[in-house]
C-alpha cells in the first residue's frame, strides 16, 4: 500500500490552464476523478503517470518526489480506454511482457505470477489465445491483468470501461472493486460517468475547469454538494435550480418564487442578504395529485416513463421543474398537480459565487454520511473502513 | 438551463407536417458475406410515431435503420413507405432524413449552409427556403449562430444543427442513429425530452436507434427490442418493462436489471412460486424495486405512493453492500442460494452492510420463464 | 495555423524542452539542424550570389563568400539578348505545368475517391500498380514512352509533355488525395446522399471543398514536378520554340562563353515562380478544415 500525494500541481498548455493548484492524497483506496470532458481529470492522471510534466507543483509516491521521473521510473501501472494490448502476442505474453523488463523475477516465478493474476481476473483458460480472438470484455481483463501483474504502487485507470456495453460494464465494475480491495493498491480512476463514479469510489473527487471542486465519500458529495457545479453535475435527472427571494418574518424564513411562497423554514440562523438560488433534487420533491394539497401548483408538461421511476417535467410559475416519482404514479400531460418542497431537502446557493449556503440537514438516519472522510483537503484519512 | 428556455413559436409552416407517413418492413434480411446482421425482420411504424430500435451493440439495429434509409442494400425482404415500395430506391429518392451519431455536418459550410443544403434538392427555394432555415434555427435556438461553422460550435449546438438539417425538409421519415450519445450525461437527459416534444409537435414519423434503455423508455411511443439480428419484442415502454416477452428483454430493459433466480432457491426461501398450466417455471424473475425491507411492524417499507399488491412472507437475507447511486440505493442481498439486487428510493433504516435483515417480495410482480427463456 | 506557424511551433516544442532534454541531446539537435539548413540553403545562396556577381569576380581566384561588387548584367543578357527567348520558355513551362497539374488533379480526385469508397474488380491491383509506377525511375520510362509518342505521332509537341507529365505526377497526387480522402468520415457523404445529392454532386459539393487544403498541396507538387522536369522534355522536344525553362537553360551553355552568371540568373528566374506560388497558396493549405464535422 503506497501513498500518493499531489501538492499544488498545475499544468498549463500554452496559455491555457488545464489543471490549477490541485492537491490531493490517496492511500490504498480507490479515488475516482470525475468531471465533464475538458475538466482536467485526464491531464491529472497523465501527470501522475509521468506522461505529462506539471508546470508547477510536486507529486510524491510514498513520500518520494517523483515529479521529474519518467513514467518507467515510477512504480505505476496504467490502463487505457482502448486496451492498448500488444496485438502480435498471445494473452500470456501480453501479461508477462512488462514483468520481464521491470522485475528481477526468475522465469518460473514470472509464469506463476501471470497465472495467479489470470485466475484473479478469470481469464486462465484464455492464456494461450491470441488477443485478436478476444471479446471486448476479455481484452479489458487482459489489460487490467497486465497492469496489475507488476505490483505497482499506484494503479491508474483512464475510463477503462467506457467501450464496454452496460451489462458488462457493471459486471467489470464490481470485479474491479473486489480486486482493488483484495490487493489494496492505491488506485486513481478517471471517468465522466457519474453513476460509475458513485458506485465505484471510496472517495470521489469532482473536477471542473481544472479545479478540484469537492472531495469526499460519494454519498456525502451527493447529499451535501459544496457548490452549484457539484450539485448539478451529480444526479440524474439533474437538481432543479430556482432563483428565489428570501423573506424573514417572525422567526421564519420564507423562500419566495415570484413572491409566491415555496417553503418556510424555521431553523435559519444567519441572515442572507445576497441573491440566492434554491436547489432541490427531483427525487426530493413531493408530487401530490390534488393541486390544493401542495404548497405550490404545477402543470405536467412531459412525463418520461422509466419503468421503476417516472421523470415528470412540471411547469411552475413559468419555470420547468423536474420531479421523480415512482412509476406507479401516473400523472398525465396537462394535469394540474400539487408540489411540496420538503424543508429538510433544500439546498441554497450563492447566486454569483455558486457556493452552497445551506445543505440538507443531517438527521439521525443519515449519520453514516458523516462517517465518510472529511471533505477538506489535508485532512484526509483512509476511508476504506468507513465506507465499505 | 432548461427552465430558462423559452418555447418556440407555435405558428409555423413547419408544424403539423402532413408529409410523414407509415413505414412497413417485411422479411428484411441483411447478410455481409457469411454474417447475418438482420434476419427476416418485420416492423411496422405508424404515421407520426416514434419507434425506438433498442439493443446491445451488434444486434443489427443500426443495419436495420440504414437499410430503411437506403444506405445499405438489403439481401432480402421489402421496405414500403406508405404504399410505395422503396426497397431498391437510392437514398436520394426516398425522402428520408437522418441524424448521425457523429452528426456528419458539412464542415466547410456555415450553420445556414448546412441547413440550406437539403432544401436545394427540393422545389423549396428563394425566400421560402430562407424563411424555412430561419424558422428551424429559431426552433432549435440556433438563430444567433447561423453564420458560424461547425468547428466553432459546442457539441450540443452541433447536435441541434444536425437535427435541424434533418427536419428542414419535412421528410416522410426521420432516422436517428444514437443522436445523443456524444453529449454529456446532463445534456443528454435535457435534449432527449426536447427532441421528443419537437417530434410530437411536428408529428414526424421517426425511427430512433439507441443502446441506452433509459433513453429508449423515456422517448419512445413503442420500443422494438433487438438481439442477434431479430426483434425480441415490440411494444410500449410499459409493455416492454412490465410485460417482457422473454428473458432477454427482461434483462436488457431496466436499471438495475431484473434478478433471475432458480425456483428451487426461491421456494427454499419460503416464497410461494407461481405455478402455471405449463408446469413449473425454469427461472423466476423479480425486478429490484419489488424487493422491500420491512419496517418495525414487519410490513414492507415501500415508501410514499408505492403499493405492495401481494407481499410475501418476510425472508431473511444478508446485506452485502449498500451502494448509493444518486436518486436511489442499490442493495446487494444474499441468502438461501439467492443473489439479489434490491433498489430502494431512500436509505433504509436499520439496515447495515454485513448484517441480516428481513425483506419482502411483491408476489404479483414475479415473472416466470420457461426453459426457452420465454415468459410463461 | 499556417505551415510556417506549425514549423515554428515544432521548433519551440523541441527547444523549450516540452519533454526535458539533456544538454547533450540539445546540442546534437542544434548541430543537426544547422547542417540540414546549410546543405539545403547554401545552393540557393550560391545561385543568387553568382547571378549578381560580375564575371571578373566570378572567375577570379580570391572570391570570398560575399562578393565585392554586384551587377545585373547577367539578367540583362537573359532578358535583353534575342538569342535567349526567355519569354517563350517561360510560357511553355507555365502552360505545360498548368495543364498537367489541372489534369492530374481532376483525374486524381476521381481516382482517389474511387480507391477510397468504391469496390470494383481489379481495384486492389490498380492501387498497387500506382505505387509501383511511382517507384520506377523516370529514366526507365523514357524509351517506352518515346516509342508510344512516335506511334501516336506526338514527338516534338506540347501534348507529349501534357501526357507524360500527367503520367509522372499522377501517382503522387493520387496517393496524397487517397490518403486524405480516407480520413474523411463516410457519414458526411451519406448525409449528402440522404439530402438528395448524387455521388458526383457529393464529390463536387462536399468532398472537394472539404479537401481544399490537400488539393492545393497536390496541385503545388504536381506543378513543381512539371515545372522542373528536364529529362522528358529534353528527349521529347526538338524545336526550340517548344522548349521549357529547364532545357532552355541548357542551351545557354552552348550559346555563350563564361555562362555561369547567366545560367544562375536563369535559374533564379525559374525558381522564383515556385517560391512565390508556395507563399501565396500556403494560406489555403491550412489544416483542420474537417474539424467539427463529426464528433469523437
Amino acid at each position: 500500500m503506497s501513498e500518493l500525494r499531489l501538492e499544488n500541481v498545475r499544468k498549463e498548455f500554452g496559455s491555457e490552464t488545464a489543471v490549477s493548484e490541485l492537491s490531493l492524497t490517496a492511500d490504498g483506496d480507490l479515488l475516482v476523478l470525475v468531471g465533464p470532458s475538458g475538466c482536467g481529470k485526464s491531464t491529472t492522471l497523465r501527470m501522475i503517470a509521468g506522461l505529462e510534466q506539471p508546470t508547477d507543483g510536486k507529486i510524491f509516491i510514498d513520500g518520494e518526489d517523483v515529479t521529474r521521473r519518467s513514467p518507467s521510473g515510477r512504480s505505476i501501472a496504467m490502463v487505457f480506454q482502448n486496451y492498448a494490448l500488444y496485438r502480435t502476442m498471445n494473452v500470456r505474453k501480453n501479461i508477462g511482457y512488462g514483468l520481464k523488463h521491470s522485475s528481477a523475477l526468475s522465469k518460473s516465478e514470472r509464469i506463476e505470477k501471470v497465472e495467479e493474476i489470470a485466475e484473479m481476473f478469470g481469464i486462465s483458460e484464455l492464456l494461450d489465445r491470441e488477443v485478436s480472438a478476444l471479446s471486448g470484455g476479455q481484452k479489458q481483463r487482459v489489460a487490467l491483468g497486465r497492469a496489475l501483474v507488476r505490483d505497482p504502487d499506484v494503479f491508474l485507470l483512464d475510463e477503462p470501461l467506457s467501450s464496454l456495453d452496460a451489462k458488462l460494464r457493471s459486471q467489470m465494475r464490481t470485479e474491479l472493486q473486489r480486486i482493488q480491495q483484495e490487493l489494496g493498491v492505491t488506485t486513481i480512476y478517471v471517468t465522466h460517468d457519474q453513476k460509475e463514479a458513485m458506485t465505484m469510489s471510496d472517495r470521489l473527487a469532482v473536477m471542473n475547469d481544472g479545479e478540484l471542486q469537492q472531495i469526499g465519500s460519494p454519498e456525502a458529495t451527493y447529499v451535501r454538494p459544496e457548490n452549484r457545479f457539484v450539485a448539478s453535475f451529480l444526479g440524474s435527472p439533474a437538481m432543479n435550480f430556482l432563483d428565489i427571494d428570501v423573506e424573514r418574518r417572525n422567526g421564519h424564513t420564507r423562500y419566495l418564487l415570484d413572491s409566491h411562497e415555496l417553503v418556510r423554514v424555521s431553523d435559519d440562523t444567519q441572515a442572507i442578504d445576497r441573491p440566492i438560488q434554491l436547489g432541490i433534487r427531483p427525487e426530493d420533491l413531493t408530487l401530490l395529485d390534488d393541486p390544493d394539497d401542495g404548497a405550490t401548483t404545477g402543470t405536467v408538461r412531459h412525463v418520461e416513463y422509466q419503468g421503476n421511476d417516472s421523470f415528470v417535467r412540471l411547469e411552475v410559475n413559468g419555470r420547468i421543474v423536474t420531479c421523480v416519482v415512482p412509476a406507479s404514479v401516473r400523472p398525465r400531460q396537462g394535469d394540474s398537480v400539487g408540489l411540496n418542497f420538503p424543508p429538510d431537502q433544500i439546498h441554497l446557493f450563492d447566486m454569483d459565487a455558486g457556493d452552497a449556503i445551506r445543505s440538507p440537514s443531517v438527521d439521525a438516519s443519515d449519520t453514516r454520511i458523516e462517517t465518510g472522510p472529511s471533505t477538506t483537503e489535508g485532512n484526509e484519512t483512509d476511508s476504506r473502513g468507513a465506507n465499505r | 438551463m432548461a427552465e430558462q428556455r423559452r418555447k418556440p413559436s407555435e405558428s409555423s409552416s413547419l408544424s403539423e407536417s402532413s408529409a410523414s407517413g407509415a413505414v412497413h418492413v417485411d422479411g428484411l434480411t441483411k447478410q455481409y458475406d457469411d454474417v447475418v446482421a438482420v434476419s427476416d425482420l418485420d416492423l411496422h411504424v405508424e404515421p407520426g410515431e416514434l419507434l425506438v430500435l433498442l439493443g446491445p451493440s451488434g444486434c443489427g439495429k443500426t443495419t436495420t435503420l440504414r437499410s430503411i434509409a437506403g444506405l445499405e442494400h438489403v439481401t432480402d425482404g421489402t421496405i414500403h413507405f406508405d404504399d410505395e415500395d422503396v426497397t431498391r430506391q437510392a437514398p436520394q429518392r426516398r425522402d428520408v432524413a437522418m441524424v448521425f451519431q457523429s452528426y456528419a455536418l458539412y464542415p466547410h459550410k456555415t450553420v445556414r449552409g448546412n441547413l440550406q443544403f437539403p432544401l436545394r434538392k427540393t422545389d423549396i427555394s428563394g425566400t421560402e427556403a430562407t424563411e424555412r432555415v430561419e424558422e428551424i434555427a429559431e426552433l432549435l435556438e440556433m438563430e444567433t449562430h447561423l453564420d458560424t461553422r461547425p468547428a466553432q460550435l459546442s457539441g450540443g449546438q452541433r447536435q441541434r444543427v444536425a437535427v435541424g438539417r434533418a427536419l428542414v425538409r419535412q421528410p416522410h421519415l426521420l432516422c436517428m442513429d444514437e443522436p445523443l450519445s456524444n453529449l454529456d450525461a446532463k445534456l443528454r437527459v435535457e435534449t432527449r425530452s426536447e427532441l421528443r416534444q419537437l417530434q410530437q409537435r411536428l408529428g414526424i414519423t421517426t425511427i430512433y436507434v439507441t443502446h441506452d434503455q433509459e433513453e429508449a423508455m423515456s422517448i419512445a411511443d413503442r420500443i422494438a427490442v433487438m438481439n442477434d439480428g431479430r426483434i425480441e419484442q415490440v411494444g410500449t415502454p410499459e409493455d416492454v418493462y412490465e410485460r417482457p416477452a422473454n428473458e432477454f428483454v427482461a434483462s436488457f430493459v431496466g436499471d438495475p436489471p431484473m434478478n433471475f433466480c432458480d425456483p428451487d432457491d426461491v421456494q427454499a426461501a419460503g416464497i410461494e412460486t407461481p405455478q402455471s398450466a405449463a408446469g413449473s417455471p425454469d427461472t423466476i424473475g423479480i425486478r429490484p424495486e419489488y424487493i422491500y425491507p420491512t419496517d418495525s411492524r414487519g410490513e414492507p417499507a415501500a415508501g410514499d405512493r408505492v403499493e405492495v399488491d401481494r407481499p410475501s412472507d418476510p425472508v431473511v437475507l444478508t446485506v452485502e453492500l449498500i451502494e448509493p447511486v444518486g436518486r436511489a440505493y442499490e442493495i446487494q442481498l444474499t441468502g438461501h442460494g439467492l443473489d439479489l439486487v434490491a433498489r430502494l428510493r431512500t436509505r433504509p433504516d436499520d439496515v447495515t452492510e454485513g448484517d441480516s435483515s428481513e425483506f419482502v417480495f411483491d408476489l404479483d410482480r414475479l415473472t416466470t420463464f420457461n426453459d426457452a427463456g420465454e415468459v410463461v | 495555423m499556417t505551415v510556417r506557424e506549425n514549423v515554428a511551433n515544432g521548433f519551440r516544442i523541441v527547444l523549450d524542452g516540452h519533454r526535458r532534454s539533456s544538454l547533450l541531446s540539445r546540442i546534437g539537435f542544434y548541430v543537426a539542424t544547422a547542417l540540414t539548413l546549410l546543405f539545403s540553403l547554401y545552393p540557393f545562396y550560391v545561385m543568387f550570389i553568382t547571378s549578381i556577381s560580375t564575371n571578373e569576380s566570378l572567375y577570379s581566384r580570391d572570391r570570398g563568400v560575399i562578393p565585392k561588387s554586384f551587377t545585373l548584367e547577367h539578367y540583362e543578357v537573359i532578358f535583353g539578348s534575342g538569342s535567349f527567348p526567355v519569354q517563350t520558355y517561360f510560357w511553355n513551362s507555365l502552360s505545360v505545368a498548368l495543364v498537367t497539374s489541372v489534369i492530374a488533379l481532376v483525374v486524381s480526385i476521381l481516382g482517389a475517391y474511387s480507391f477510397t469508397r468504391l469496390d470494383y474488380p481489379g481495384g486492389t491491383l490498380i492501387r498497387r500498380g500506382i505505387i509501383v509506377v511511382y517507384m520506377l525511375a523516370a529514366i526507365t520510362l523514357v524509351i517506352p514512352l518515346f516509342q508510344l509518342l512516335v506511334r501516336f505521332d506526338l514527338v516534338d509537341t506540347k501534348t507529349s509533355l501534357y501526357i507524360t507529365y500527367t503520367v509522372k505526377t499522377l501517382p503522387l497526387t493520387l496517393y496524397i488525395l487517397w490518403n486524405y480522402f480516407r480520413s474523411i468520415p463516410v457519414e458526411i457523404e451519406e448525409a449528402a446522399f440522404i439530402d438528395g445529392y448524387s455521388r458526383l454532386e457529393t464529390i463536387a459539393r462536399v468532398i472537394v471543398p472539404v479537401s481544399l487544403p490537400v488539393l492545393v498541396a497536390a496541385f503545388l507538387f504536381s506543378f513543381k514536378i512539371a515545372w522542373n522536369e528536364y529529362l522528358f522534355a529534353s528527349v521529347f522536344l526538338q524545336s526550340e520554340a517548344l522548349y521549357t525553362l529547364p532545357i532552355g537553360i541548357e542551351t545557354l551553355d552552348s550559346a555563350f562563353q563564361n555562362v555561369w552568371g547567366e545560367i544562375m540568373a536563369a535559374s533564379i528566374i525559374t525558381t522564383l515562380p515556385i517560391i512565390v506560388m508556395f507563399l501565396y497558396l500556403e494560406k489555403y493549405m491550412v489544416e483542420g478544415l474537417t474539424a467539427g464535422a463529426v464528433e469523437g
